[in-house]
């Protein structure tokens, strides 16, 4: 275990890519993750830390028609969240809710609340308007981007306005600002572009910008964070888009997505392929006037921005999610379905140190037999999953040698 | 004083006391001794001893019998000395004070009689004064009388004299008054002989001597006589002018000359004014000899020849043309007094135009040698001047502008190092612009900057070392006495000026790094807008920057690192102990204050050039790994991978990849050295499907026809991967050919696998995706060194697109080597006729 950290350990079944904070949830700490299993029942486990903060309880376990490729939760009602879903060739995006429990677990099925038809290629990912209550929904498709009103009461969804990007955009993501409601961003091959929703049109962009993913900063305005598509971390103000503001080094291989905290400024995470998750501390407000003389400045005033690394994954890390409800715990999913939630226990020292621009480089002993021996139960898990799968096919296969 | 007084009143007291008691009792001796009882009369003053005494009585008694103030207090001490002492004592107090008395009376009768002898004497000098003083009266009388008549005769004489004194003085006057009108007539004559005798002098002290009266009435009787003068005085003028500016004539009659025209009112400013102008004159013809001089040294330096033995011809005939120079001045300075302000101006401006030209010359980027020599010559000319004319102060206002000037050098010096490096570098991307195909242009680029960066260097020391000397040789040229004046007058500046030199030197380098690194990053993009005043190019876009040119970034920027810096910090600290300058230049770091520290840090330059080293190799594996990403993406977007139909043969895609990394490679070959061959060997036992893995050819496994079995090669990958460590992909990359092939290989491999995780297939596009894999097993082998590693990578790939796969059956392996086949085939017989 890291010195400044502790991690709890959450199984999936499938492989997964997507996790997301329940934000309306003020009760308790509590995460949605959705399983990406071609042949498999898809599921979507309700996460809960325990009262004691010491496991991960599944509060509940739905099962989803199609693979979940993106997960959101809504802001506002913590009974409702989004999903885009594909399998095979069929595609779709739909905001369900979470059944009343009632104290029993076996309700498997979500209600939909509304089904985002209308799409005609690939969709990429919905948004929410991360801030607070808002009726309006945003999907994002390979090359348009759609504006909902959704009703939740009423359950309905309706097309609002609808924006081509253009033939030779191809749309990848995207992320809402939560300072201004109109303003949005969808990253695509080559750049990232800012829309204005009232006009349904481009306002701005980054060109010459490969981007995976980005994330505004909850604490402070007009600054975005980008993954970039290899490697490279991006703090970019969206009042200069010339140069970042400042970069991180990112991950070895592609850092695949980037969540900024929503309480502390400045505190980034990464998650990467190469099965790491990165806590980056970006002080942007010393950097905006030293990035001049930071060549010339002694190796032991320049700050070191990579505060952790945790990266005892077996595979890459797709999900990523603070929670919102207590800022210094986040949940991380790898590929083979562990989903991880990391407590930084000297958080809140982080946090007085960020305001103070300080520099408390958590690091503690990695490794050890502790890790070897979960590792080896995790690979065991997945395995027998594997010979489970392997089994049913054989046993077609026999069926058709019979046959 | 009062001691004794008190004691006399004391003796008086007692002497009273003697004599009452002698009055009031026959033996005083029994008077105390006296019954108490007897008669009031006896008893009334010696009542106070006894009992029986009556204080108002006795006070009466006393009032009785002394009225006496004084007396009675005399009495009232007497009383306390007979009270206080005893018998004893009181006799010999009377012993005492008869003594006393006695001795007294003998000194009255010696003070009367020697008084009475000088009265004596007194009187009879009175007696002798009377008598002598009745003589004088008449004497005194007699006196008076002779005087009187002296007087009265004196006066006589006096009246009788004057009228002749006066006419006298009459004819005196009229005698001057002709001697002058004769002078004046005679003038022009004596003119006309001193100018014949070119006794100037005189004939000018003649003139003046006369210009009075000419003045006064030259109009009227002297007009003839005036004019004549004048004339002839208008030929002295002539011949005089004549004679200042005949350079043949001694300069004391030059002088002369000059002095005597001021003093016939002659215009000399105007003289002056045209001496001064012959002076620039001259000026302007030797700095045109300087430049003559400064541009065949430099003809010199433009051809290869070394030897400079045409420099030694117009070199002597400068200064030849200096010293005349030197003279001229010297002279001037002789004839006019006061003209040092402006001859100082004059050859300050002489010095100034010279750093002028030498200032072009830098600008022209001679060679050090070059500048040292003209240095020197700057030196000896000034050092000639200041012979003449030490007020200029010329040395130390030539030291200053050689100060200035070696700074000029230096900075400009290392601004053209910096030009041929980026030259040098920029060749690179020149090239590839014109697509001119060259066997190894990185490799060309790269030595042609390191030896750029070196020679630089170099030279740069080389110039250092130069200058140092001739701070060392000027000093030594300049005379003892007037090296000696110099440390007087400024001693501070000539020992700085080593210091001074060693400090611009480690600035510059200093500087210059930082500027090269600077350069590099922007070179590389890296740059943000903070580093974009270096604007020695236009900024590049940053998609046109050649992967190769950042390569050669990354190695020269370790070369620097290791080589060059070493090579700068040996030579220059070679260099200063040779110079036993070790002292001055590293403790306080000579003028510059310790409070900055040394000018140049090796370590700090060490270190930036080191992490820009490693960011230029990322950056390098970033740009080549994201060309091949986009290759990929490209290959996966297409296609609908769920409706792909059967593999044919090995896809293209396989094909660019490969050249891509071929490409790669003859980059890197160039450029980085070869690493240690060192391969990743699994440490432990895989298990048979790792053992397998690494000779799959002739596994057993491939002969198995039984698809059942190939599947079974999956749960196989994930035993294994269950039981081996895990694979260390993103291992540190190192700056060898071998490192940053694999790197790119792997990176390359795993964005692979995360496309691959994206998509989903069918039977077949798994299959394709195997074939294809397959494929590239056998080639990468040639390419990447760490076998383990791409394998494993390989294998991931073909597990994630089994789990991405519909209906993951994987292709017999007969099928699948059959194609490999094939496609070896086909390629090696591509090869074959290139």
């Amino acid at each position: 275990m890291q010195g400044g950290s502790t991690g709890i350990g959450y199984g999936l079944k499938y492989q997964a890519r997507c996790i997301s904070d329940v934000k309306a949830d003020t009760d308790h700490t509590s995460f949605l993750a959705g399983t990406l299993s071609l042949k498999e029942e898809n599921e979507v486990h309700l996460l809960r830390l325990s009262s004691g903060g010491t496991e991960l309880i599944c509060e509940g376990l739905f099962s989803h028609p199609n693979e979940i490729w993106d997960l959101a939760s809504c802001p506002f009602d913590q009974r409702i969240f989004s999903t885009v879903f594909s399998s095979g060739e069929t595609y779709g995006a739909a905001v369900w809710q979470i059944p009343e429990l009632y104290g029993q677990l076996s309700s498997p099925q979500l209600e939909s609340v509304a089904s985002l038809d209308g799409h005609t290629c690939k969709i990429r990912c919905v948004l929410w308007w991360p801030t607070g209550r808002h009726d309006k929904l945003v999907s994002v498709d390979e090359q348009n981007l759609f504006l909902w009103s959704l009703d939740t009461s009423k359950k309905t969804a309706q097309v609002q306005s609808q924006e081509s990007a253009g033939m030779l955009h191809y749309l990848t993501g995207g992320a809402w600002d939560p300072h201004d409601s109109n303003s949005i961003s969808l990253t695509c091959d080559s750049s990232v572009q800012f829309w204005d929703l009232r006009t349904m049109k481009k306002t701005n962009s980054i060109e010459h910008a490969h981007v995976r993913n980005v994330d505004y900063d909850m604490k402070k305005r007009y600054t975005l964070v980008t993954a970039e598509d290899e490697s490279g971390i991006h703090i970019w103000d969206l009042r200069n888009l010339k140069f970042p503001v400042a970069d991180l080094p990112g991950h070895p291989h592609w850092t695949w997505t980037v969540k900024c905290n929503p309480v502390y400024e400045g505190l980034i995470l990464s998650a990467g392929t190469d099965s790491a998750v990165n806590l980056w501390l970006a002080s942007s407000l010393g950097r905006n006037d030293s990035a001049s003389d930071s060549l010339a400045a002694p190796p032991t005033r320049r700050i070191e921005p990579l505060l952790n690394s945790y990266n005892d994954y077996e595979d890459s890390v797709y999900g990523l999610a603070w929670s919102s409800r207590e800022p210094w715990i986040f949940a991380s999913l790898s590929y083979d379905g562990r989903c991880g939630l990391w407590r930084e226990q000297k958080m809140s020292d982080f946090g007085f140190l960020v305001h103070r621009q300080k520099i408390c480089v958590v690091e503690g002993p990695r490794g050890g037999h502790f890790n070897q021996e979960r590792r080896v139960i995790s690979c065991l898990t997945l395995f027998i999953e594997q010979w489970k799968t392997l089994r049913h096919v054989s046993a077609i296969n026999d069926l058709d040698v019979k046959a | 004083m009062e001691v004794e007084g008190g004691e006399t009143l004391d003796d008086k007291a007692k002497r009273m006391r003697d004599l009452l008691l002698s009055f009031y009792s026959p033996d005083p001796s029994s008077a105390s001794s006296l019954p108490p009882n007897t008669s009031s009369r006896f008893a009334t003053l010696d009542s106070i001893n006894t009992a029986s005494f009556d204080a108002e009585q006795y006070m009466n008694l006393l009032d009785l019998s002394y009225r006496d103030e004084k007396v009675k207090d005399r009495f009232i001490r007497l009383i306390h000395v007979v009270q206080k002492s005893n018998m004893e004592g009181l006799l010999h107090k009377h012993v005492e004070m008869a003594a006393e008395i006695k001795n007294l009376d003998t000194d009255l009768q010696m003070l009367v009689y020697e008084n009475y002898n000088k009265f004596i004497s007194a009187t009879d000098t009175i007696k002798r004064m009377k008598s002598n003083i009745v003589g004088m009266e008449t004497n005194m009388e007699q006196l008076l009388e002779k005087i009187m008549s002296v007087q009265s005769r004196s006066d006589g004489v006096n009246t009788s004299l004057f009228e002749k004194r006066k006419h006298i003085e009459k004819l005196h006057r009229t005698r001057n008054l002709l001697r002058k009108v004769q002078f004046i007539y005679d003038l022009p004559a004596r003119l006309e002989k001193c100018i014949k005798s070119e006794a100037y002098a005189d004939a000018v002290k003649f003139y003046t001597g006369a210009m009075p009266i000419f003045k006064a009435y030259g109009d009227s009787s002297f007009q003839d006589c005036k004019r004549q003068s004048e004339e002839a005085v208008a030929i002295i003028i002539n011949n005089l002018e004549g004679k200042v500016f005949s350079d043949a004539e001694s300069i004391q009659a030059r002088a002369e000359a000059v002095m005597l025209l001021k003093q016939l009112d002659f215009p000399v400013e105007s003289l002056k004014v045209k001496l001064f102008e012959k002076l620039e004159q001259f000026l302007v013809d030797l700095n045109l000899d300087s430049k003559e001089l400064t541009n065949s040294s430099v003809d010199v330096n433009g051809s290869p020849d070394p030897g400079r033995v045409p420099d030694a011809a117009p070199a002597t005939a400068h200064e030849a043309s200096v010293r005349e120079f030197a003279e001229a001045v010297r002279a001037y300075k002789v004839i006019f007094l006061d003209s040092e302000p402006q001859l100082s101006k004059l050859t300050q401006d002489f010095v100034r135009k010279h750093f002028e030209a030498t200032h072009q010359q830098i600008e022209k980027q001679i060679h050090s040698a070059d500048l040292v020599t003209i240095l020197r010559v700057i030196w000896s000319d000034v050092l000639l001047l200041d012979e003449v004319l030490p007020e200029a102060s010329l040395p130390d206002f030539a030291l200053q502008s050689a100060l200035v000037a070696v700074k000029d050098y230096i900075s400009s010096a290392f601004s053209h190092f910096l030009l041929h490096i980026s030259d040098a570098v920029m060749k690179v991307q020149g090239r590839q612009k014109e697509g001119i195909e060259e066997e190894y242009p990185l490799q060309a680029a790269l030595e042609a900057s390191q030896k750029a960066v070196l020679q630089g260097s170099m030279n740069v020391f080389l110039a250092h070392t130069l200058i140092s000397n001739v701070w060392g040789q000027l000093i030594l040229n300049t005379s003892e006495q007037e090296f000696r004046r110099l440390l007087d007058e400024n001693s501070g500046l000539l020992l700085k000026l080593r210091d001074l030199t060693i400090d611009w030197v480690q600035e510059g380098f200093q500087d210059f790094f930082r500027k090269l690194d600077d350069y590099f990053r922007l070179l590389s993009g890296k740059s943000n807008v903070a580093s974009q005043e270096v604007n020695l190019l236009e900024r590049m876009p940053g998609d046109k920057i050649a992967a190769g040119l950042v390569l050669v970034l990354a190695q020269l920027s370790l070369f620097i690192e290791q080589s060059a810096i070493p090579r700068i910090t040996e030579a220059r600290n070679l260099l200063y102990f040779c110079g036993g300058e070790i002292a001055s230049s590293f403790s306080g770091g000579g003028v510059r204050g310790s409070e900055y520290g040394p000018a140049f840090v090796p370590a700090e330059v060490c270190r930036i050039f080191r992490s820009s080293g490693e960011m230029f190799l990322h950056l390098y594996i970033n740009m080549r790994t994201q060309k091949i990403s986009v290759l990929l993406k490209k290959r996966f977007a297409a296609p609908n991978w769920v409706k792909h139909k059967e593999p044919r043969e090995v896809h293209m895609f396989v094909d660019l990849l490969l050249q891509e990394f071929e490409e790669i490679r003859t980059e890197v070959k160039q450029i980085l050295p070869q690493g240690i061959l060192r391969k990743h060997r699994r440490t432990d036992s895989n298990g048979s499907a790792a053992s397998s893995r690494s000779n799959p050819l002739r596994d057993d496994r491939l002969n198995r026809s039984n698809t059942q079995k190939a599947r079974s090669q999956l749960l196989e990958t994930h035993l294994a991967k269950l039981f081996k460590q895990k694979m260390e992909i993103f291992t540190k990359v190192e700056q060898t050919q071998e490192s940053v092939i694999t790197t790119i290989v792997k990176l390359s491999l795993k964005s692979l696998q995360e496309v691959v995780r994206l998509q989903t297939f069918n039977r077949s596009g798994f299959q394709q995706i195997q074939l294809d894999i397959h494929f590239l097993k056998f080639t990468l082998k040639r390419i990447a060194e760490d076998e383990a590693a791409v394998d494993f990578l390989l294998d991931e790939v073909i597990v994630s697109t089994a789990e991405r796969c519909l209906d993951p059956v994987p292709l017999e392996p007969p099928i699948l080597d059959r194609l490999v086949q094939t496609k070896l085939a086909k390629t090696s017989e591509q090869n074959m006729p290139s």
